[in-house]
């Protein structure tokens, strides 16, 4: 069955798409996919997780492909299944973004550029100046028991080679429930060469983070996200 | 009187599992497992001096204590094993629902079909 060409642009190399996971965005969804529509010349696939609203009504009205996820995967669940379909298709690369609007589209072509140069296999676009105090002493501490490197540990816009692409659609990174320290420790212990291009995140445009909803929800991630970090973190007999 | 007790836990538990097994709501593998379970201590509730024995062998001089740490350790192994299981099980589980939904959107694209309701 060949792959429907509705969604696709006419371009036909590198081979990319745009990657949304979403999870009721209605209210901005169709602007942010124009937007992205307009910045770049690549698909978009909206990966809906089980959102209860018209997210994905929207989208597809958008001109987004849509991918329904029949049961609730998370954030992360949702991108890897979007990365599982572009490793099918052999795709050159992927953009990862938020559905919220934060992420600028118009910095899709700085991202991707290392990229396409080969200088790089994943492109973070950071944004370390964002967030409050709180976040970044997250941050701090998450940095200090993953190891990694890396001014912003969570953000989600990304660009990820077909090396990255073909690593993060198996099954050993089905074991991850978030898409940041512990998708970077894989990348990064796989030997994968990753870079952080500076953007500019405006503040969400839809109200409170859908992942975050509570302070609760924020301890049990943090106590996860360490503690993964801890344990996966590069030993020193296992330096490069 | 120990011995009357655990035995006869050992024989309603055995009983228990045999039902489970044959009504299908327990799996072989993990009825071979607790038999294996129920027989070894049964072998240690009919033969407490060979019990005393090993107690006496690795230094630990209140016997019965021995039998505790022991069983105590096997549930660990055993709460240990089901949660690896249960990891992996969750992990077959997501990336089914990944293919679910990903053969469900080619085959949108490919015939106009939507998605079937759950």
């Amino acid at each position: 069955m060949a792959p429907s060409t509705t969604h696709e642009p006419r371009s036909t190399s590198p081979r990319a798409a745009v990657l949304i996971p979403a999870l009721n965005e209605e209210a901005v969804v169709a602007q942010h996919i124009a937007e992205i529509r307009a910045a770049a010349d690549l698909p978009v696939w909206l990966i809906d997780d089980c959102s209860v609203d018209q997210t994905a009504r929207i989208a597809a009205d958008a001109g987004a492909r849509v991918i329904t996820l029949p049961a609730r995967l998370g954030a992360w669940g949702a991108t890897q299944t979007g990365i599982r379909e572009a490793a099918a298709r052999a795709l050159d690369y992927v953009v990862t973004m938020d559905a919220d609007g934060q992420h600028d589209p118009k910095n899709i072509a700085a991202l991707v550029k290392p990229v396409l140069r080969d200088e790089c296999d994943v492109v973070i676009g950071s944004a370390p100046q964002r967030g409050s105090v709180l976040r970044r002493f997250a941050w701090r501490l998450m940095r200090l028991t993953s190891g990694l490197n890396c001014g912003d540990l969570t953000s989600g816009f990304r660009v990820l080679n077909n090396r990255a692409i073909n690593l993060l659609a198996g099954a050993r990174a089905s074991y991850l429930d978030y898409q940041d320290v512990g998708v970077l420790l894989m990348l990064e212990q796989a030997g994968l060469r990753i870079i952080e291009v500076p953007v500019v995140m405006p503040p969400r445009a839809n109200g409170k983070s859908r992942i975050f909803s509570s302070w609760l929800v924020v301890a049990s991630y943090m106590a996860h996200t360490l503690v993964l970090g801890t344990i996966k973190r590069r030993r020193p007999w296992n330096a490069r | 009187m120990i011995t009357v007790i655990s035995t006869t836990f050992g024989i309603c538990l055995a009983a228990l599992l045999l039902f489970l097994v044959r009504r299908d709501q327990l799996h072989i593998s993990h009825g071979l497992g607790w038999t294996l379970a129920i027989l070894l201590s049964a072998l240690l509730g009919f033969a407490p001096r060979l019990f005393d024995a090993t107690a006496e062998l690795l230094g630990v001089s209140y016997a019965p204590i021995l039998g505790v740490a022991l069983a105590i350790a096997a549930l660990v192994i055993k709460a240990l094993l089901t949660d690896i299981e249960v990891s992996k099980m969750k992990v077959r589980q997501q990336r089914l629902i990944q293919k679910v939904a990903l053969l469900e959107s080619a085959l949108q694209e490919a015939t106009g079909r939507p998605p079937i309701d759950d």
